[in-house]
């Protein structure tokens, strides 16, 4: 007696792989963020229980005002004006450390905007870096004027 | 005269090959995905001068509201309370490695005293150079 039987599909079906992997495509795209991975390096010095103290006329001092405005050695100064302002006094005495103290009410980036400024200045004719200082309200306290 | 039948042109696109280029474009995204330590908003401050942190640094992240993460660069960030705290994580850190990077996440419109509440405490554990997370500083900024 013969019996007839339906051959069985013995495939997969893939048709819908497509749809799938674009799914997943769609998931990772949204769900991907680019972090930030680059930044401003700040080596900090080594905590002395008895740093040597600077005198006045040996550093240039830079302060951030709580408005973000600048005040370099007593005079208020723009941003842009700075590295103008270093460069004689650099240029007699290249290792001279100009020393930034924010307003503790300063908003962050007004001392980062400082900082990176600063440290272009190889870029903008100075012979080397500046050697900057950042002290904390710390050690003004205890080792600065 | 007969002439021979026109071939009519085939009316669909042949997309056999569009799962595989799918599948590649999966591997591409799952190579190159980046797992963050930490996922603090915070508005980064813009520089022109930007150097590539090294993997594996330990961050310290500080939003606007004064709320600080840590992580030792192995492990999802954590809530601390203060400064202090974070002088204990460094101390941890540094004396597991000396050399140890450290990356300060800061919002730009935190307040400079809690920023340098954080620098003290880790100048105080001989954290020997930190990175400030920023973004890049465009042509725009620079005029604006």
């Amino acid at each position: 007696m013969k019996i007839d039987r339906e051959p069985v599909d013995d495939e997969i079906p893939t048709s819908s792989m497509a749809d799938i992997a674009f799914l997943l495509i769609i998931y990772f795209m949204v769900t991907t963020t680019f972090a930030a991975t680059r930044g401003l390096d700040f080596a900090l010095p080594e905590e002395d229980d008895s740093p040597p103290v600077i005198e006045k006329e040996d550093s240039v001092l830079i302060e951030i005002q709580a408005s973000g405005e600048l005040v370099v050695d007593q005079n208020p100064m723009p941003l842009s004006e700075v590295l103008t302002y270093l460069q004689p006094k650099l240029e007699v005495n290249p290792k001279k450390p100009v020393i930034i103290r924010p307003d503790p009410q300063s908003p962050y980036r007004h001392m980062v905007l400082v900082l990176d400024e600063l440290r272009q200045a190889p870029e903008k004719g100075f012979k080397e870096e500046i050697r900057i200082s950042i002290p904390t309200q710390r050690e003004i306290e205890s080792f600065w004027y | 005269m007969k002439l021979p039948e026109s071939r009519t042109a085939a009316g669909t696109i042949p997309t056999a090959s569009m799962a595989d280029i799918a599948f590649l474009l999966i591997i591409f995204f799952m190579l190159t995905i980046t797992f963050e330590v930490d996922k603090t908003q915070v508005v980064l401050p813009k520089t022109s001068i930007r150097v590539e942190i090294p993997k594996k640094a330990a961050y310290v992240a500080l939003d606007e509201a004064g709320r600080i993460k840590v992580s030792s660069g192995e492990e999802l960030s954590a809530s601390v309370a203060g400064h202090e705290d974070v002088f204990s994580f460094a101390v941890g850190v540094i004396a597991t490695d000396p050399n140890k990077e450290f990356v300060l996440k800061a919002d730009e419109n935190v307040a400079y005293r809690d920023v340098d509440q954080i620098i003290d405490a880790l100048k105080r554990a001989k954290v020997r150079i930190i990175y400030l997370l920023s973004n890049e500083r465009t042509v725009d900024d620079i005029a604006g």
